[in-house]
């Protein structure tokens, strides 16, 4: 009996020894989407060309930073590369999760990735912002873009790009107006959480207005700038279609893609869906701009998507290895054919690229990572967001007028990060 | 002398000395010992972490050492706005969600055991949305909901209504995760009541009937008190299982809008998850799970299940 025991250890001992053969030499933790994929199909290319086995983890974009904080705060060593969103770097950073890239620079004799790469792409990959070590390499060059029907803004007395949320709110309510309840000038995030924050910052922005005081010593969300701010956000709801409080990028991009709204903001993986006939009857119509201004200059949101290295990880040079790979200009421009917008300067003024109509927003993109703004930089980021987007979504739905929306968000955010 | 001789012949030819006839004489203890380690490992490693966790501060960098706040976390709790909108959302989802199930399921299960018994595909079809994914029936609420294209909408504009925001709407948001959740769990309600049905002794409603007892008073004095332990366990299990809503509401809300459906297992996802504040979070879990613990036992005291 017990040699039968024995056996039976000895086989699954061996079956442990077999299967570990075949696991992977690098594992990366990526969203679900465009992201996703196109570094599952880059990991696939890697393995081909190198040798190298890649595990691809995908997980939906919540859970993409709730693996990687897990494996983080208990050291698995789970994950080797996480795809992570610009505003999670400071959490992860600042925690201890991630590897400082300095000294795997050092050893190629360069102080950090090339100056092809765009400055503000870079930024975001130093931690503290734009100053401190590289804790990343940019992958995906999100920022916002302001999306909108030029014919039907023509239309609506607007001809050539809106320049400032007023000619925005001008035309768009006029399109409205004339809808008559099934098409409407303007649509926006209004879900709880992220989706509400990601389209309000790029109004507090260009009001003049910011979270936080330069010196990050101050919540600065009680002042007149952000007040101008709130006033127009809630202007524009007022001309968006009924049910925007739980909108999230879906149903913004489904609102668009089928006519019913003629603009708004959005990340630029969606160009690749409005000009897909399969998917949009708006093929060839919609526009792109940089954000338009309120008082002051319009900015973008930047949504970066980052590559790094966790601190546990075990096989960190594999690692880096496979992210300069993947962050050469080669795989940038093979990346952009996939539908991920670049963060190389060389990429975005490709001939090749630039000439073919799915790539025309190109330089308005460049434009709007080159003057966007990162969400404030702060390790408790997603405490902030929570807060600020329940307030911001009790204002969309109504429960509260904005002045106390305002007043709320202040009052929580200096409790979360102490600053009163 | 010679059985003797015999017996200490076969014990001498037995491969093997004591440690191999002790493993014999285990064998069903050996047997067990896997599943009751990895039970023990996925039962008390997350209980006693839980416990131990409720009393720290545990910071997400893991090179900060945890720092015994005693009950900290829990004084915490009765000063955070989110939390107490979060219980009492889902104490509002609870009772309402579990009230109508219950009348649903209680009434379709008379229904099929009185008029309907031989329509063994309806039945089925009852159960359909039982053995759904719950992400799944969310997905499916969510394109039901949308407010541009949507199908109740559609229903809606047909019927000469005006259009709602639904999920979106602050005053109907949490009545349509209702909704869902009353499609879903119905037919477990409606399964459990139908077999209580079948299982009731006839002799009672002859000699009712001779009496001539009314339908009402037979249901009342007969139907109800003999279902009792059944109505019992289904309730128990749907409160049980309705205190931790998640699916729903995470992908049709969100929690929004403006906290309408926050939930007290959303909140403590986000917690432990987005904000990383795993010693808050598992005081959360620990009140939760003491308060659905108290309230089960009192309910199956108070309907002497245990009887």
């Amino acid at each position: 009996m017990l040699r039968k025991l024995f056996l039976t250890l000895a086989i699954a001992t061996s079956a442990l020894a077999i299967n570990g053969v075949a696991w992977a030499d690098i594992t990366i933790l990526v969203p679900s989407g465009s992201e996703g994929d196109g570094l599952r199909a880059a990991a696939d290319d890697y393995a081909k060309m190198k040798g190298t086995k890649v595990e691809i983890v995908q997980a939906p974009y919540a859970n993409v930073f709730e693996k990687a904080a897990n494996a983080g705060q208990t050291k698995s060593g789970a994950f080797d590369i996480v795809l992570m969103d610009d505003p999670w770097i400071p959490f992860f950073a600042e925690n201890g999760h991630l590897e400082d890239l300095s000294s795997y620079f050092a050893k190629l004799g360069v102080p950090g990735p090339d100056n092809d790469f765009l400055a503000k792409s870079l930024s975001v990959c130093r931690n503290p912002y734009n100053t401190g070590p590289f804790v990343c390499i940019p992958y995906v060059g999100n920022a916002q873009m302001f999306f909108y029907d030029g014919a039907k803004f023509a239309q609506a007395g607007l001809a050539g790009t809106p320049a400032t949320w007023d000619d925005v709110y001008k035309a768009a309510k006029a399109i409205t107006d004339a809808g008559g309840g099934r098409f409407y000038g303007y649509v926006f995030r209004g879900g709880q959480g992220n989706n509400v924050v990601a389209d309000f910052m790029p109004l507090l922005w260009s009001y003049g207005a910011n979270l936080f005081n330069a010196d990050r010593t101050k919540v600065t969300l009680d002042t007149k700038e952000a007040k101008d701010a709130m006033t127009m956000f809630m202007t524009l709801r007022e001309i968006s279609p009924k049910g925007v409080e739980s909108f999230g990028p879906e149903d913004v991009g489904r609102a668009m893609t089928s006519g019913i709204a003629s603009s708004s903001i959005n990340w630029p993986n969606w160009v690749a869906t409005f000009e897909d006939p399969s998917q949009s009857q708006v093929v060839g119509k919609i526009s792109y701009a940089p954000m338009p201004a309120g008082t002051h200059a319009g900015s973008s949101e930047i949504g970066h998507w980052t590559m790094g290295i966790t601190s546990a990880s075990k096989n960190k040079q594999e690692a880096f290895d496979f992210m300069s790979w993947a962050t050469s200009p080669e795989q940038i421009k093979i990346s952009a054919t996939r539908g991920n917008p670049p963060v190389r300067f060389s990429v975005f003024t490709d001939p090749e690229l630039t000439s073919q109509p799915q790539f025309r927003h190109y330089p308005t993109l460049m434009q709007a990572i080159n003057f966007s703004t990162p969400r404030p930089r702060h390790p408790k980021w997603p405490e902030i967001e929570n807060a600020l987007g329940i307030e911001l979504s009790k204002a969309v739905a109504g429960t509260v007028t904005p002045n106390e929306a305002l007043k709320n968000a202040q009052e929580a955010i200096s409790k979360i990060t102490n600053m009163y | 002398m010679v059985r003797s001789e015999s017996g200490t012949l076969t014990a001498q030819l037995r491969p093997g000395g004591g440690l191999e006839r002790w493993a014999e004489r285990h064998l069903r203890i050996l047997m067990l010992a896997p599943t009751l380690l990895i039970l023990a490992g996925l039962t008390l490693f997350p209980t006693v972490y839980m416990l131990t966790a409720a009393l720290q501060k545990v910071s997400p960098d893991p090179s900060v050492p945890r720092e015994f706040v005693g009950l900290g976390n829990f004084a915490r709790m009765l000063t955070d706005p989110e939390l107490h909108l979060a219980v009492r959302n889902t104490v509002v989802f609870t009772s309402v969600a579990v009230t109508l199930e219950f009348l649903l399921g209680l009434g379709l299960a008379l229904l099929f055991d009185k008029y309907i018994r031989r329509l063994n595909f309806l039945k089925t079809i009852l159960l359909v949305p039982m053995m759904i994914p719950p992400i799944a029936v969310a997905l499916t609420w969510k394109l039901i909901y949308q407010p541009q294209f949507g199908v109740l909408n559609e229903l809606m504009y047909r019927l000469g209504l005006p259009a709602q925001a639904w999920a979106g709407d602050v005053n109907l948001a949490m009545a349509t995760i209702i909704a869902a959740d009353v499609w879903e769990w119905t037919p477990f309600i409606f399964l459990l009541m139908l077999a209580g049905l079948a299982s009731l002794p006839s002799e009672p409603y002859e000699a009712a009937q001779v009496d001539g007892a009314s339908a009402w008073r037979q249901f009342w004095d007969l139907t109800i008190p003999f279902l009792k332990p059944v109505i019992a366990i289904a309730l128990l299990l749907r409160i049980m299982d309705a205190l931790r809503l998640f699916d729903l509401v995470f992908i049709l809300t969100v929690g929004g809008p403006a906290g309408a459906t926050e939930t007290l297992s959303l909140y403590i996802f986000k917690v432990a998850f987005t904000f990383v504040d795993i010693g808050y979070a598992a005081a959360i879990s620990l009140v939760v799970l003491f308060v659905t613990v108290g309230f089960s036992t009192w309910f199956i005291k108070r309907l002497r299940l245990a009887d």
